[in-house]
């Protein structure tokens, strides 16, 4: 895949790239409560707390929904419309947005079990995707 | 005893511009907009003294409006932001305080002008202000703007109850079939299914005519005292009750925002305050930024149980000679996209009796607002009559 396009990381969330890259899915998780986040917060949504850290993220998750993107609006999409796109509920309690792959577009049902994949591009670059579990 | 707010306020003025790619700054459509409303009350401009601004996607209208139009008495001035539910807070606001003495005259104003010349019409909203890393990723997926947010939502619908890209055809043929009695509606020609069908598909499981228009323009209401309303140029719009409800579930996988939206814990209060009962409800006009939202709010008011919506609105009986008629000017999806502006501009022509061809039964109107992506929610009672 062509990467110009990556997103540059900053502190705030290299973790979460760094994770991609190393083939982890990494979130923020309050030290305080437990509480998942996504994204990137810096005070827990939760119980308010500032003692966020990142931990490994279980990878396995439910479709909450899911959409057919049938027009390109990034680099990403050219020449592999159309995406599937869905809100995945991971075991954790934090729905993600994010894209399905290795799955026939008519096959996607809310419920559907899935598992964290991930996009490597040849400089190690790393997009967080699901597949069926 | 009837709640204070019932009938306290009115609607005493409304002022549209021209719609669609009027290519002029929104500052001036909203300028516009208010000396219409106020020709359009009988008012003079010394009358004005409050002013409520909201402001469009291009986010180019505020404070300052008032020194352009030379309105510098004010006992009353703020700019608001609630997205789509911006218009009925507004008027919500101005009902209270002209109920409560603050201010007599309340001018209400939103305006917009994100088409430019030689742009699509979907860039105006495809959303581009995230600029971190993370922020970044959205894109990357084809999180763009509200669009594909409100398709996520729509196909949650039809996955967990058998909801058909039909029911959605059905809303978007109805209000077409509204529209061409509205010489004011931007999209009047004739709608069928296959002319939806053949509409290209943008994020399925929506069509290009699943989505609202995107519009420039402006529209101003002035709400006074029911009191004064009564002796003024046009029949009066009474305010009978009015609620609102917001939240954000985003990123929370025990919560279900794409089916249960704040409509549903708006509306009940705004019926109790105009003392009412769903049934009393003669018409809707519904906040219609895609088909799917009207499905969602009909289902939320409680018109029909959650995950009917589909079904109930199949026998078109949204639509004219329907049983319950709704967006009548056509709504967002074909006369014109103006936020929460447009279901309120309808009601008030509507409440007046005003609406000719397209005239239907007006004793008791529902007004919705809805914000961001279903997440912020308000509720409008109106009716010809005073409580």
């Amino acid at each position: 895949m062509s990467t110009s396009w990556f997103p540059e990381p900053d502190n705030s969330n290299l973790p979460y790239f760094d994770g991609a890259r190393s083939g982890k899915l990494r979130l923020q998780r309050c030290d305080d409560c437990g509480n998942w986040m996504f994204p990137v917060r810096s005070r827990c949504q939760s119980c308010g707390s500032t003692q966020i850290k990142w931990a490994d993220a279980s990878g396995r998750g439910t479709v909450y929904t899911h959409a057919l993107l049938r027009r390109e609006y990034h680099p990403r999409h050219a020449g592999r419309l159309p995406v599937i796109m869905a809100q995945v509920d991971l075991e954790e309690g934090v729905r993600v947005n994010t894209n399905l792959v290795d799955v026939e577009p008519g096959a996607v049902k809310a419920g559907m079990k899935v598992t964290v994949a991930f996009e490597h591009s040849p400089v190690g670059e790393a997009v967080v995707v699901f597949r069926p579990a | 005893m009837s709640h204070p707010m019932n009938s306290a306020a009115a609607i005493c003025g409304l002022g549209v511009t021209a719609m669609g790619r009027v290519y002029r700054e929104a500052e001036d459509l909203a300028a516009e907009a208010v000396y219409l409303a106020i020709e359009d009350a009988g008012l003079k401009k010394s009358d004005v003294d409050g002013l409520l601004i909201n402001a469009g996607v291009g986010n180019a209208v505020s404070i300052p409006l008032h020194i352009s139009l030379g309105l510098q008495e004010l006992n009353l001035l703020t700019f608001m932001q609630g997205y789509g539910s911006s218009a009925g807070q507004m008027i919500q606001y101005a009902a209270m305080a002209v109920a409560n003495g603050l201010a007599n005259n309340v001018v209400c104003v939103f305006a917009d002008a994100p088409l430019q010349e030689g742009q699509r019409t979907g860039a105006a909203y495809a959303g581009g202000g995230r600029r971190n890393a993370m922020g970044s990723l959205y894109p990357l997926y084809g999180f763009a703007g509200a669009l594909p947010m409100y398709a996520l939502a729509a196909q949650r619908h039809m996955d967990l109850y058998g909801t058909t890209q039909d029911h959605f055809a059905q809303i978007a043929i109805g209000q077409r079939q509204w529209a061409a009695m509205n010489p004011a509606a931007t999209k009047r020609e004739p709608l069928d299914l296959a002319g939806y069908n053949a509409s290209p598909w943008v994020v399925e499981p929506f069509h290009v005519l699943d989505c609202c228009l995107v519009s420039n323009g402006g529209v101003a209401v002035i709400v006074t005292s029911a009191e004064r309303a009564r002796d003024m140029k046009q029949p009066p719009v009474y305010i009978r009750g009015f609620a609102q409800a917001h939240g954000h579930d985003a990123g929370m996988a025990n919560k279900d925002p794409a089916i249960h939206t704040p409509a549903a814990r708006s509306a009940p209060r705004a019926l109790a305050m105009a003392d009412a009962k769903l049934a009393d409800i003669t018409q809707c006009q519904i906040y219609d930024c895609y088909t799917y939202t009207v499905i969602a709010t009909l289902e939320d008011y409680g018109f029909c149980r959650k995950g009917e919506g589909g079904a109930f609105v199949a026998d078109g009986k949204l639509g004219p000679g329907g049983g319950l008629p709704t967006n009548t000017g056509g709504g967002e999806l074909s006369s014109y996209y103006m936020w929460g502006m447009t279901p309120v501009a309808e009601a008030v022509i509507q409440g007046r009796g005003q609406g000719g061809a397209r005239q239907a039964k007006n004793d008791l109107i529902l007004v919705s607002g809805n914000g961001g992506v279903l997440n912020y929610h308000a509720t409008l009672v109106l009716a010809p009559e005073a409580a």
